[in-house]
């Protein structure tokens, strides 16, 4: 365990020649710590010459912030969007969450290509699971998330006769049963 | 005097009520230095399902006999959070922080019902602007954190066999508030909030000893002094700042050497904080597997596990 | 559904007033000095069926009434005794009041009971009260009865700004005109009183014991100001009340309570850099790496950010020797309430 174990408030080093990362703060000219958890400092290179300096939460992300890749079940879809509940953080669901936050995935955020013809009944049903990731912390209700990557989109979803299903291509789900194909916007498995 | 006929009567010859023994032989006096604290149990992570919790223990001195009175205090605080607000919230920039403190009925020489009383109500207002200078809300928009402190054993009062009073101005509620602080910031660290420094809770008084001099003693047993003058402070060691203060009874001409031993109270405190959520840390850290060590970029690189996808 | 924080400033405003004032010398936005306290209306015994009360209108539109009334009440324990009392006398001696003779209610509009407002205005006011144990001595009447003190206090306006100033000064005056009836009867007998009015004695009997007031003070930065208003108590770095009480026989105060109020400062939302906003094409929605250190790296403050961590010790040294030397505020205060006719309703 090489990393070193930092509390709230302890110093890591002066501003001028560190860059703050998440887990710490500045205050008077310095660097603090704002978590407990191991320091980690980030290698220096020409562009950068100062390191960042991170301190890791023990217990992972605890809520969706921008740019976290999350796992959600879709809830509802209507013709201009598709409602989300987030279960988990983290790409493949490391950390499941305690209460589900709702989500959005608006139409145009659903692909990146032709977005203005995308329907959502296409991409979504409800009760698939989703992986997508979250672009803003929107309004009262909802995060707004999008799946317009390759590697984002359904990863999980049922049949209309009731089984599970396996992907086939980027927007199509077969279910090997009955041999039925359905419309879905598909995660790239890796 | 002829006996009655109509009705029972008592015995002829009079009765003497009954004399019982006293139980206290003498009221407990403080066997401490005036700047010794008493020794402080802390423990985090008590409670697996919360995100965050803490156990803070004034365990009593093992020297007294068990008969006479001894105070001590026992107090467990969950956190729960940072979660996402009710849908029907108000949008919030900061993060939501909500105290709730309510000492348990057992848990006073009076017993306590279970709704909270203005008293317990107070108790948490204090804590809230204690924590809320502490905790970096601006990092948790739209989101919420409750930290629901109960108090199993709470302190008394006042000398032992005084007329205790309003239970809600006794001298106890500094100490408990204090024990409240400290492990209200041991359980918030614990959840993985944000925060500028470790909090520490400290308080000193002013007492009359046996010679009626006043004294300044830190971290005092309101059941072993006559108080006139108490300070309790939050302390953040770090900045050398102060969260909240709270000061009751007449200081006299001294009221800064007063603050300045609520201050020193506080960093004894705070070293047993320190010791107790490095230990839990470590133990956390050790316990993590190893491709969930934070690596050196915000997001993992290289190849995203999937879910199995059955079929 | 209103907003979380009723501050209805934005970050842009709440930086102004900031920077205005820290400055050297701090510009206040209606142009007081820092001691300077707004003028009120105070008048005393209004009304007649209650035994003291007084009204406050303080210049930003906020009124307070309080009411004060008495009754006899049997004391517990005294003379007869009901249980057998175990563990010697100790603490109930005689002449000694309970603190459970005072009892305070505070009615804000719209807010409950159990709010955290009153209830926080509630304990404070009572701990300043009962501080130097006087006031329970004089609610004795024999060993056997004792007065028990109601004072009612009644927030006539809606709580825009924090409020404590106003019923402190309120209750105050309310205190200072409370009159109880003369005691005619003798020894420990039913109490018997005076039915003429104009003998009653007033429960603070001399100009050298009266009721503590409570000052609410603000620092910004370096600056500390008295009496602020809501824009100022938004922006403040951390705000006190204070309670003094002048010593009995001299000019001399001393403090018998602080309390910290938390700023509601805390509670608003910080401006957005420059760097991370979406004007001119910057990327809209940046990662909360990215937020974090633009908001850290912001040092010199070019954006509203709510404050971290707590006050100095020494800001609290000089809030309190500000209010209690000699020509300091509370003997301003005191002088501006000297003016205040204490009538007999």
């Amino acid at each position: 365990m090489a990393s070193t174990i930092v509390l709230p408030g302890e110093p890591l080093g002066p501003s001028a020649t560190n860059i703050p990362g998440p887990g710490s703060h500045i205050h008077a000219g310095h660097l603090f710590s704002s978590l407990a958890g191991p320091l980690a400092k980030s290698s220096t290179s020409k562009s950068t010459p100062n390191p960042t300096l991170t301190v890791a939460r023990p217990s992972g992300i605890l809520i969706p912030e921008t740019g976290t890749t999350v796992l959600g079940r879709i809830t509802r879809t209507n013709p201009r969007l598709a409602n989300l509940s987030i279960l988990a953080l983290g790409p493949s669901g490391e950390h499941t969450c305690r209460d589900s936050f709702p989500a959005i995935i608006r139409q145009q955020d659903i692909r990146a290509t032709e977005i203005d013809k995308v329907k959502v009944a296409e991409s979504f049903r409800v009760g698939d699971v989703v992986r997508a990731t979250v672009i803003s912390l929107g309004d009262e209700r909802s995060y707004f998330c999008s799946t317009a990557k390759n590697e984002l989109g359904v990863v999980m979803a049922v049949s209309e006769g009731g089984n599970q299903m396996v992907p086939v291509s980027w927007r199509e789900f077969l279910d090997e049963r009955t041999g039925a194909r359905e419309l879905r916007k598909v995660a790239k498995p890796v | 005097m002829q006996a009655d006929r109509r009705r029972l009567n008592a015995p002829a010859g009079g009765t003497a009520p009954p004399v019982f023994a006293s139980a206290n032989t003498s009221p407990p006096r403080r066997r401490r230095k005036a700047d010794e604290h008493r020794k402080i149990f802390l423990q985090t992570g008590i409670v697996p399902s919360a995100a965050g919790s803490a156990y803070y223990e004034l365990p009593p001195d093992p020297a007294t006999p068990p008969l006479t009175r001894k105070s001590s205090l026992k107090i467990t605080c969950t956190v729960h959070g940072p979660r996402p607000l009710p849908r029907n919230a108000a949008f919030s920039p900061n993060l939501l922080l909500t105290t709730h403190v309510k000492y348990a009925p057992f848990a006073t020489k009076t017993r306590r019902g279970y709704v909270r009383d203005s008293s317990e109500r107070d108790l948490g207002l204090h804590l809230e602007t204690a924590l809320r200078g502490v905790v970096i809300g601006e990092r948790w928009p739209k989101s919420a954190a409750d930290v629901v402190i109960t108090v199993l054993e709470g302190e008394d009062d006042g000398p032992a066999g005084a007329h205790s009073g309003d239970m809600g101005s006794g001298w106890g509620m500094l100490s408990v508030l204090a024990g409240c602080i400290t492990v209200a910031s041991a359980a918030i660290v614990d959840a993985g909030i944000d925060c500028v420094d470790l909090v520490s809770g400290g308080v000193a008084a002013l007492v009359h000893d046996q010679s009626s001099e006043i004294t300044t003693v830190l971290d005092p047993a309101p059941a072993e002094h006559v108080t006139r003058a108490a300070c309790l402070v939050a302390y953040l060691q770090s900045r050398d700042e102060i969260t909240e203060m709270w000061m009751k009874g007449d200081a006299g001409g001294d009221l800064g050497g007063l603050i300045e031993s609520a201050v020193q109270s506080a960093t004894l405190a705070r070293t047993v904080l320190v010791e107790a959520v490095k230990d839990s840390t470590e133990a956390r850290v050790a316990a993590m597997s190893p491709p969930e060590l934070p690596s050196t970029d915000a997001a993992s690189k290289g190849r995203p596990k999937d879910v199995v996808t059955t079929g | 559904m209103p907003p979380y924080t009723n501050i209805p400033l934005s970050p842009a405003e709440l930086s102004y007033l900031h920077t205005s004032l820290s400055s050297t010398p701090p510009i206040r936005p209606d142009g007081r000095t820092p001691t300077q306290f707004r003028p009120l209306v105070a008048e005393t015994a209004i009304l007649p069926t209650a035994n003291g009360s007084a009204r406050v209108c303080f210049s930003d539109g906020t009124e307070a009434i309080v009411g004060v009334k008495a009754e006899v009440e049997k004391t517990r324990g005294g003379g007869m005794e009901q249980d057998v009392n175990m563990g010697g006398d100790d603490g109930n001696d005689e002449g000694k009041g309970e603190v459970q003779w005072l009892q305070l209610g505070i009615d804000i509009p719209g807010l409950r009971d159990d709010d955290a407002l009153p209830v926080f205005l509630g304990a404070m006011l009572r701990e300043a009260l009962l501080a130097d144990g006087g006031l329970a001595a004089r609610l004795n009447i024999n060993a056997r009865f004792h007065w028990r003190l109601y004072v009612d206090i009644l927030l006539l306006s809606p709580p825009l700004s924090y409020p404590l100033p106003l019923l402190s000064l309120t209750t105050h005056l309310a205190l200072l005109s409370t009159r109880l009836p003369a005691l005619v009867s003798q020894g420990d007998e039913d109490p018997l009183f005076n039915d003429d009015w104009q003998a009653s004695l007033p429960l603070y009997p001399s100009k050298a014991s009266q009721p503590p007031i409570t000052l609410l003070v603000i620092s910004v930065q370096d600056t500390i100001l008295f009496d602020p208003s809501v824009p100022e108590l938004a922006v403040a770095d951390a705000v006190l009340a204070i309670s003094v009480l002048q010593t009995p026989g001299s000019r001399t105060w001393s403090v018998v309570a602080i309390r910290t109020v938390d700023p509601p400062s805390r509670l608003t939302a910080a401006g957005v850099p420059s760097s991370l906003g979406s004007a001119g094409g910057a990327v809209a929605t940046a990662t909360n790496a990215e937020v974090l250190l633009a908001r850290e790296r912001d040092e010199i403050g070019s954006v509203w950010r709510p404050p971290r961590g707590g006050v100095g010790r020494k800001v609290i040294a000089r809030m309190v020797k500000m209010v209690v030397e000699s020509g300091g505020v509370a003997d301003e205060v005191m002088g501006g309430l000297e003016g205040v006719e204490i009538g007999m309703s």
